[in-house]
């Protein structure tokens, strides 16, 4: 929390020209004069409309009255859906439907079965009932799966509870501030958070930030007068969940809970449709793929099989099996776990995750519209350069600033440090000994605590050389004199001069000196040195930093004797013909990680777009710094500087890069809003409001790109919301940001979302290989009730042997491939295109199906055949055999060497068939899993172990089999019968073969990219 | 719908922001949502036949020529690799089939634990193991009569002299020799049935209300059933009243299956082999009610008692014996 708060003391931005104050372009937001006119009414008028007595406050019984009326003092949640409705959805959803017809469709068959025949066979009841539990429980994992993730993010959004002091039966109270109601009187300080709409009736100094509102971070004062019409802009309202950065007020009561100004927003942001997620879509279409294929196939061999003239309950039976084959059972539950797994993972990487299919929708982004302040950059103000002795010096601005390698040697450094240390308000609070400094928590504004910190990491112990220089007079900065000043007595017991030190806007100190201090010594201040100031300042100012001037003069002595008695009121003291002693400029330096980071997201092919409510200037330097801009491309302001030619002249096509303010947005047709998006591939947007962001979005989106947006205020709830993805930031965000989000970062960090958007990539990898690898047995599954309709040999498999492949051997090894690493290009290839590059393309389909499934088909029938044959059942003799095999009365079936069969013992055949059939597929599913690991690269590149869970999925593939085999098996309606050992190895041929055709495939989409191949082969 | 549904519920969203009504900009810019959004809804109508237009297009290209989104010579490129692929999985899977059979034997089952111990068959054959007749109506019983003279064909003292050797009762016929020799198979003669041999009594019984049921067990290449000691059969009321059953004669009279036709030298060398029989004659059946029978197989390494195969080592059959 240290470091949230720290966020929002410091959220204040650089603006080192001067902002004439960002005028509420959201005041357009919503007629709020209609239901909020408290700040024009009177102090009497509003104790009698609320009831209440402003010394007093409210008695504690009218209290509790009106807080039964109007509910606690919180936002309410976005209306979740009913847990019931969830779990529900899970037992309906995709391939559950199909898997409850087959349940159906069992009970029919047994129910025609039995009303024939009492003692029919309950294997079809069995089978039902095997169908319906494998149903609930899949959607009760998956159920479970998706709460537990949603857990994640939930114990998140908790917030801490926070306190009001309200004063009631006329003393004061700490009280949670839910329990406020209207007309309570609370008194707020700086580092509060306003507990509720609020209208000021005292201040002392109350600045707040309302950035959480606006996205403004200029701290605003608040005093009780109404200054204007509108509430928003009346400068005698506090809103809920704004900050108080510091002095003291008191305020009423007018608004609570939804119906506070934020309230109102947070409810406008739920109402803007949510899109449906990526992998959402792409799962669907995988599911109507499936289930397409299914109930095809099961229609077209159901009438094949009723014009074969099998009977109707057995064309049912057979359609059950191949609707069972054809569904993967397992799948639901491998989705889910591994991307929930990955939910897990990006936690730890400090991103949480709201819905799991968020994680993919990140790694199909394609566009970032970022934040500037505390995503690109550390989110407080730095020093960055000094100039002193006419020369710029840099100063460390990495995150620990412990490397100030600027020369401190110079007597103007001395001069310059004491200037910077004294003449600042700021104070570390107490209580943070242990602290490292930079975790500091400062009262004060942003610079002067980036002065601060700055001082205390070059000088050590600012707070006892203050008190060792005591202050005598001082003048806090305000906007009219732009400067801020104040007297000290001097730490040299000799000197008993007073030292004057002042600090402000460069132009205005210069203007009050006379001197220049160079090498410790005063110099006249003439032409060429103000030349030189000038310079420097327009350089400094020209990265985008703030620049600040400093000055001084010691008082003489006999002027001001040690008892003079200062007064700020009437100025008897020299505040010109100063000693200009020097400039230092501060900046939000960017992170460190973030260069890198935008260099990835360049190689990935994602666009990224700056959108800040900060000066051009300055988001324009912090864009090059990161890279955002890069280092070789221009706007078209730039060409039009190199080439001495107008704006309007230069061909706009050259520009690569363009920098584009609110104001300029705020004219621009949506038309022309796409050609600036469509032809520029750097993008910064530049005093931009938070509505604006949502016109950005949109623009984006335009641009048929998935677009991820970060965001921290309130008013960014609707572009977060728009957003294919939007980024709350965990540390500066509000919680309304946080509600719309889908992901929140922990660290603010634009990396992480670099590292967020690797991994939604991966996991889109990983589900195509888990999808590959689930769907190449289906056909092994499906082939063998084909061929017994078609062929009419012993059925190969049997329902519940493929139920165990689905929910048994192969479930491990599919959640086993979402721990697969990535392959070497996923950085490197073009963000997925939301309607071209499906999930299941039917590359993977065919690849999956029509080669590897019947590959696997193929090795099964091997294994089948193998085991009917030497038990005395040539292959020959099993075709058109099953009117014979499956007749209960024939007990003396003839075999190819002339022995005769009971039907027991046919039976059993039959069911050691099943399992030479299973195990062959589950060896060749060995081989599948490990192909399953790269989609491009070798077996070999990727590294056979480095992924140790697939060697766990095999090893539970074999040792569900042995189970299976070994007499477990045998229970009556699981028919599985014992396999001599060598039988287990009639697969393994096919299986190599699986292993060495994949990498022949690999090996010629990697040498052929383009090719005929790689376009069929590559899913 | 996805397309265009899209922008639309954009649209929504930047209504949903209510405007400053006296700001004359944002005014005119609602107004042009407003106009956006009949567009939007145009282009949903103009779309359906839009998307109407594209399946047929994907069906057939004419432009491109496509079929399916393929070209022809897509398309046969498609046709040639599956080709190329399945002849070459079909010549695998000949292969591996090829070498398989190579490794068996034709002459004996490379494994014999599944069709073991032996199971036992009645005929004449019914579906549903239930003799119902009625000894003075000839068209009940006449089928099962029809069926046994078509089975003991094979029987015939004439075939049998003429195909098989004769051989010494009492003892297994072992012939040595290499696999692929030709094996002699024992004369079974349909006389050794005595009376229910059809011979004598063309109707096996049937038409006295004295039905004649033969026995028959299963072959297994290379069996020696009883270990030494000929398999007997007996048969006994399966749940009942025992008197129900007063007597049976079996053929031969020893109610055994001779040594000497065993072992079984499998289809392919021992060509004329006839299974030997045990033919239950039973002569005082209760009448005008269902008798459950069952004929159990006794012998050292027969089995009789496996709960899940109830034709192994025996038979249940019911005689249902009208008038």
């Amino acid at each position: 929390m240290s470091e949230a708060r720290l966020g929002l003391w410091s959220s204040m931005t650089s603006k080192v020209h001067s902002c004439s104050g960002i005028l509420w372009p959201e005041s357009s937001f919503f007629p709020l004069s209609q239901w909020l006119y408290d700040h024009r009414l009177s102090t009497k008028e509003l104790e009698e409309k609320y009831g209440t007595n402003i010394l007093q406050g409210l008695t504690n019984m009218r209290a509790a009255e009106i807080l039964a009326r109007d509910g606690p003092n919180v936002l309410s949640p976005p209306k979740e859906t009913p847990e019931i409705i969830k779990f529900l959805k899970q037992m309906i959803g995709g391939f559950s439907s199909l898997l409850w017809a087959g349940a159906v469709l069992c009970f029919i068959a047994y129910l025609i079965e039995f009303s024939k025949d009492k003692s029919a066979s309950l294997d079809n009841l069995y089978l039902g009932g095997v169908l319906i539990v494998v149903v609930i429980l899949t959607g009760m994992f998956a159920y479970y799966q998706e709460a537990k993730s949603t857990n994640i993010i939930a114990s998140f959004t908790k917030m801490i509870p926070r306190n009001a002091l309200v004063i009631r039966n006329g003393e004061k109270y700490e009280i949670p501030a839910e329990h406020l109601v209207l007309g309570d009187i609370v008194e707020i300080k700086g580092g509060d958070q306003i507990p509720a709409d609020i209208r000021i009736l005292t201040s002392q100094g109350c600045k707040v930030d309302n950035s959480s509102l606006t996205g403004e971070s200029e701290p605003q004062f608040r005093s009780c007068e109404v200054t204007h019409e509108n509430p928003l802009e009346s400068k005698n309202i506090g809103f809920y969940s704004t900050t108080c950065l510091e002095g003291t007020a008191t305020g009423m009561v007018i608004n609570t809970g939804d119906r506070t100004v934020i309230g109102r927003i947070a409810s406008l942001a739920s109402s803007v449709g949510h899109e449906k997620t990526p992998i959402a879509i792409e799962i669907e279409h995988f599911v109507h793929i499936v289930a397409g294929v299914a109930v095809s196939i099961g229609i077209v061999f159901f009438i094949i099989a009723i014009c074969m003239k099998y009977r109707v309950l057995d064309a049912v039976i057979f359609l059950i099996g191949i609707i069972l084959a054809n569904v993967p059972e397992g799948l639901v539950a491998a989705v889910t776990v591994s991307l929930s797994l990955t939910a897990k993972r990006m936690a730890k990487k400090n991103c949480l995750v709201k819905n799991l299919e968020a994680v993919e929708t990140l790694g199909s982004t394609s566009i970032i519209c970022s934040d500037k302040t505390g995503t690109l950059t550390q989110n407080r103000m730095t020093v960055a350069h000094l100039w002193f002795d006419n020369e710029i010096y840099q100063a460390d601005t990495s995150e620990n600033q412990k490397d100030q390698i600027f020369d401190q040697s110079s007597a103007t450094w001395t001069s310059l440090s004491k200037i910077v240390m004294l003449c600042n308000r700021a104070e570390f609070k107490s209580g943070q000994e242990s602290v490292p400094i930079m975790k500091k928590i400062v009262m004060g504004d942003a610079s002067e605590a980036a002065l601060l910190k700055f001082s205390e990491v070059v000088m050590g112990d600012v707070i006892e050389r203050r008190k060792k220089n005591r202050k005598v007079v001082e003048i806090p900065f305000n906007s009219v004199n732009k400067f801020q000043l104040s007297i000290h007595e001097t730490d040299d017991p000799n000197d008993k001069r007073f030292l004057l030190v002042m600090k402000g806007a460069p132009e205005r100190i210069l203007e009050k000196c006379s001197t220049i201090m160079i090498n410790g010594q005063e110099q006249p201040l003439d032409e060429s040195s103000v030349k030189a100031f000038q310079d420097a300042y327009m350089e400094l100012g020209g990265l985008g930093e703030r620049v600040l001037g400093f000055c001084h003069l010691y008082l003489p002595e006999d002027e001001f004797p040690d008892n003079y008695s200062f007064d700020v009121e009437s100025m008897n003291f020299p505040t010109s013909d100063l000693c200009f002693v020097g400039l230092i400029s501060l900046i939000d330096p960017p992170r460190s990680t973030v260069p890198d980071a935008v260099i990835k997201c360049r190689s990935a092919g994602i666009k990224v777009i700056m959108v800040t409510g900060d000066h051009p200037i300055t988001a324009k330097a912090i864009a090059r710094s990161v890279g955002i801009i890069s280092a070789n491309s221009e706007t078209v302001e730039d060409i039009a500087k190199r080439l001495k030619i107008p704006v309007e002249k230069v061909n706009k096509r050259e520009a690569k890069a363009a920098v584009v303010s609110g104001m300029e947005l705020k004219e621009m047709s949506p038309e022309q809003l796409d050609e600036l998006l469509a032809n520029h591939t750097e993008i910064v947007f530049a005093r931009t409001s938070p509505q604006q962001k949502l016109v950005i979005v949109e623009g984006c989106q335009r641009q048929n790109a998935i677009v991820a947006v970060t965001g921290d205020g309130v008013n960014d709830s609707p572009a977060l919301k728009k957003a294919d993805i939007g980024i709350a930031m965990g540390c500066a965000g509000s919680d309304a940001a946080k509600i719309a989000a889908d992901m929140v970062l922990l660290d603010d960090n634009f990396s992480s979302i670099v590292t967020g958007i690797e991994e939604g990539r991966l996991i889109f990898d990983n589900l195509k290989k888990i999808i590959a690898f689930t769907l190449t047995k289906n056909i092994a599954e499906l082939i063998p009730f084909l061929i017994f309709i078609i062929a009419g040999v012993p059925l190969p498999i049997g329902t519940i042997a493929i139920l165990f492949i689905d929910l048994g051997t192969d479930i491990i090894p599919s959640i086993a491939l979402a721990y697969e690493k990535a392959e070497s290009d996923i950085m490197n290839r073009k963000p997925r295109h939301k309607k071209k590059d499906r999930l299941v393309n039917h590359q993977l389909a065919l690849y999956s199906y029509l080669q590897i499934g019947i590959l696997q088909s193929v090795g099964g029938f091997f294994a089948y055949f193998t085991v009917y044959t030497v038990q005395g059942f040539k292959p020959d003799l099993l075709l058109y055999l099953r009117p014979l095999w499956e007749n209960d009365s024939l007990n003396d079936l003839e075999d190819s060497y002339g022995q005769e069969w009971t039907k027991y013992q046919r039976q059993y055949l039959e069911w050691t068939g099943y399992t030479a059939y299973f195990v062959a597929v589950m060896v060749q599913q060995i081989a599948d899993v490990i192909i399953r690991k790269t989609r491009i690269n070798s077996v070999f590149q990727q590294g056979l172990f480095r992924n140790k869970y697939i060697w766990v999925g095999i090893a539970s593939q074999i040792i569900i089999a042995v189970i299976l085999s070994s007499g477990f098996g045998s229970i009556p309606v699981l028919n599985f019968t014992t396999l001599r050992i060598q039988y287990w190895f009639v697969a393994v041929p096919y299986a190599i073969v699986i292993w060495l055709y994949d990498e022949f495939r690999k090996l010629l989409v990697r040498h052929y990219p383009g090719s005929w191949w790689d376009k069929t082969m590559y899913y | 719908m996805e397309r265009n549904s899209k922008p639309a519920g954009a649209e929504d969203a930047s209504r949903n922001l209510p405007t400053k009504p006296e700001n004359e900009n944002e005014g005119n810019q609602l107004h042009s949502e407003d106009r956006d959004e009949v567009e939007a809804q145009a282009a949903a109508q103009w779309s359906l036949a839009a998307k109407m237009q594209q399946v047929k297009n994907y069906l057939w290209n004419p432009e491109k020529r496509e079929f399916l989104g393929r070209s022809g010579q897509s398309w046969s490129l498609i046709l040639v690799f599956y080709l190329i692929f399945y002849a070459f999985l079909a010549g695998m899977f000949a292969l591996c089939m090829y070498t398989m059979l190579l490794t068996i034997s034709p002459y004996i089952p490379t494994y014999r634990d599944r069709v073991n111990p032996p199971g036992v068959m009645i005929r004449p054959y019914t579906y549903s193991f239930a003799f119902n007749f009625n000894a003075s109506e000839r068209s009940t019983w006449i089928s099962y009569v029809d069926s046994l003279h078509h089975f003991l064909q094979a029987y015939n003292d004439s075939i049998q002299d003429e195909k098989n050797v004769n051989c010494t009762p009492g003892q297994y016929f072992i012939q040595e020799g290499a696999e692929d020799k030709e094996k002699k198979a024992c004369q079974f003669k349909r006389s050794f049935l005595g009376n229910c041999s059809g011979l004598d009594d063309l109707t096996f019984g049937y038409s006295t209300g004295q039905p004649c049921v033969l026995l028959k067990m299963n072959r297994i290449v290379g069996f020696h059933p009883g270990n030494g000691e000929p398999v007997k059969v007996n048969c006994h009321v399966q749940k009942g009243n025992k008197s129900d059953l007063k007597s049976m004669d079996f053929y031969p009279e020893t109610g055994t299956f001779d040594l000497s036709y065993y072992p079984y030298y499998g289809k392919l060398t021992h060509v004329n082999y006839t299974s030997p029989l045990v033919a239950v004659h039973f002569t005082e059946v209760k009448k005008n009610r269902a008798v459950g029978v069952e004929c159990q197989l006794k012998g050292r390494n027969i089995q009789n008692n496996i709960t899940n195969d109830r034709f192994v080592g025996r038979v249940l059959f019911t005689l249902n014996i009208g008038g």
